[in-house]
């Protein structure tokens, strides 16, 4: 068997381990509340929104409600991830895997994929579900280019994210910290980013607060490109029309090429030099 | 010993990075204990006890040995090659010291799981459980596993690939008295097949009793490595032996031993004296005396250890805060 072959073993196993675990279990209520739950809410024909927003087609229904995968998905990773390495450690089971002659990168390799797919393969399933359920109850179809975009951007967002956790988890010495760390990086980027946001704005002068003011917009939209939710909702962006966020399509791949190398080569070399 | 070398670690070292915060960075590091230039040679199919006090660096050295932690210093060659990490950890089976495998992974899976890491066969894995008595347990979950059947599990991975050398940190730990019997006799059943063993026990009966060799690590640093007898002559130890009569020993002859100790019991007088007097022996039968044993008293680990630092046994036992600060150069007062 070659070691490409023996990788992919592993993280199937790794994969269907997680998958079917008890933790799993607990985050697909979650999952579905705020994936399916909220395409259904967005695509009622009568939502009213603030500023008067009116999703016009699929594709911008499917844009509103990328906010259950900002939540909930990004959560689910985190969790899911956030003891990949730090439960073994603390079982001394990671000592015997460091032993072994699979050399580290591929270990690392082993662990991205198997935390990963476990939690893109119900996600995957539920934005279907949830394409599904706005086409049913707006009559609307998303296209299948911005379908693929969809999936592909948040397939992205959970890699970055348990690739963060899993760096966490490489970091963090005991269980506590691994899950802090985690989940205050969570924090950070879905909840703190505004506040960010806003105060980085304000002190350039910026007008704060007023969400039609152009240069607030793009001030926010370049900022968003330090922040993985921020580059999802670009990559998701790059399919509406009529949207001015000062970063182009390109822009935005790049970023997304960047948030997708980075984390993991910190974690290759996190793992090159991780001592037990 | 003598035979084939297995494997050669050359002047190896390793420090542990430390905390060693100061007001302008909380977050500086430092180097720590460690590994300070070791020379090993182990010889195919020798079985070598680690013998030092706690935080003598026995782990540390272990884990270099099995390529998890860096050889910062020197290097490992095995017929005049040097070899890299990874041809390293091929090489040898690792057997850390205390593993918790628990989760509802059955032991099928985790052998599985190790097989793939290896690079052997899943069959040969599973073989494997046969030898360490878990094959009856295959499909049992690992958090159903007594301590003792984790130990056994741990020494399964580790068997995993057929190493050159096991390396086994603390294996008797959580094992009945015969699980340990049996655990021996199969260390010995690999050495004979030319596995070279590593072994760090504070079980020190066992492991006198078990290693071919002893190896006295203090504060990172190699003491000593050789056979009982070797470490024996070259620290100079002085050779005893037992002998238990029906009486006394008359102060005439008593003068010219070295009686180290003696004990007067209710029927029988217990003598330790240094050895070399060859025509002892002759003299108590001569003098009709009743001997119920006569036996050398080979030096135990402890005092081998004791000889080799020059510490006393009460020292040695509480030096374990000095012994993780091995000799180091400074600079301006401050470690560098």
């Amino acid at each position: 068997m070659t070691p490409t072959k023996r990788m992919l073993h592993l993280a199937f196993a790794l994969g269907k381990e997680r998958l079917f675990s008890t933790r799993m279990l607990i985050m697909l209520p979650i999952l579905l509340l705020f994936i399916p739950g909220m395409a259904w809410g967005f695509a009622d024909p009568n939502i009213q929104l603030p500023a008067n927003q009116i999703p016009e087609n699929a594709t911008e229904t499917m844009f509103l409600a990328s906010i259950g995968i900002v939540f909930a998905g990004t959560m689910a990773a985190v969790l899911i991830a956030h003891d990949g390495i730090s439960r073994d450690r603390t079982n001394g089971v990671l000592e015997v895997r460091l032993s072994q002659p699979m050399p580290r990168w591929r270990q690392g390799v082993v662990m991205i994929i198997g935390h990963w797919t476990s939690i893109a393969f119900p996600v995957t399933f539920l934005l279907f579900i949830s394409m599904l359920l706005v086409g049913y109850r707006s009559d609307m179809w998303i296209p299948l280019g911005d379908a693929i975009i969809y999936v592909v951007a948040a397939m992205l967002v959970l890699l970055w994210y348990t690739v963060f956790a899993l760096l966490a988890s490489s970091i963090a010495r005991e269980q506590g910290s691994a899950i802090a760390f985690s989940i205050g990086l969570w924090f950070l980027f879905t909840l703190l980013w505004v506040l960010f946001t806003t105060l980085l704005a304000a002190l350039n002068g910026v007008a704060v607060g007023d969400t039609q003011d152009q240069g607030y917009l793009i001030f926010e939209g370049r900022l968003d490109l330090l922040s993985p939710n921020g580059v999802y909702h670009h990559l998701l962006e790059t399919r509406l029309d009529g949207v001015e966020r000062g970063v182009s399509a390109l822009g935005a791949y790049i970023a997304a090429f960047v948030w997708t190398i980075v984390p993991l080569y910190l974690f290759q070399r996190r793992l090159n030099r991780l001592v037990p | 010993m003598g035979g084939d070398i297995a494997m050669q670690f050359s002047a190896i070292g390793f420090r542990h990075s430390i905390p060693k915060p100061t007001w302008y960075n909380p977050l500086k590091k430092g180097k720590g204990a460690g590994i300070t230039h070791v020379d090993l040679a182990i010889t195919k199919g020798e079985i070598i006890g680690l013998v030092g006090t706690n935080g003598a660096g026995k782990t540390t050295l272990l884990r270099m040995i099995s390529g998890i932690l860096p050889l910062e210093e020197g290097n490992v060659s095995q017929a005049g090659m040097e070899l890299d990490v990874r041809t390293l950890r091929s090489m040898v089976g690792f057997m850390p010291e205390q593993v918790r495998w628990s989760s509802q992974q059955t032991i099928r899976q985790t052998m599985t799981e190790f097989a793939y890491l290896r690079g052997c066969s899943v069959q040969s894995a599973l073989d494997v459980l046969s030898l360490v008595g878990l094959r009856n347990r295959i499909d049992a979950s690992l958090d159903s596993l007594s301590q003792g059947m984790r130990q056994r599990l741990s020494l399964a991975v580790a068997l995993l690939g057929t190493p050159e050398i096991l390396v086994l940190d603390e294996p008797f730990n959580g094992m009945d008295p015969v699980a340990t019997d049996a655990f021996k006799r199969l260390l010995r059943s690999l050495a004979d097949k030319g596995i070279s063993i590593i072994i760090s026990s504070h079980h020190l009966i066992e492991l006198d009793l078990l290693a071919d060799t002893i190896a006295l690590l203090h504060r990172g640093q190699l003491l000593a490595h050789g056979t009982t007898e070797s470490l024996q002559s070259s620290l100079g130890f002085q050779q005893m032996t037992e002998l238990v009569l029906d009486k006394m020993i008359p102060e005439s002859l008593a003068k010219t031993l070295n009686i180290l100790d003696y004990v007067d019991a209710a029927n029988e007088h217990r003598y330790v004296i240094e050895s070399g007097r060859h025509d002892l022996l002759e003299t108590l039968i001569e003098k009709k005396f009743q001997i119920s044993t006569w036996r050398v008293v080979p030096p135990t680990l402890i005092e081998l250890l004791c000889a080799a630092t020059g510490l006393d046994r009460e020292t040695i036992g509480m030096d374990v805060e000095q012994s993780s600060m091995i000799p180091l150069r400074t600079i301006g007062g401050e470690e560098e």
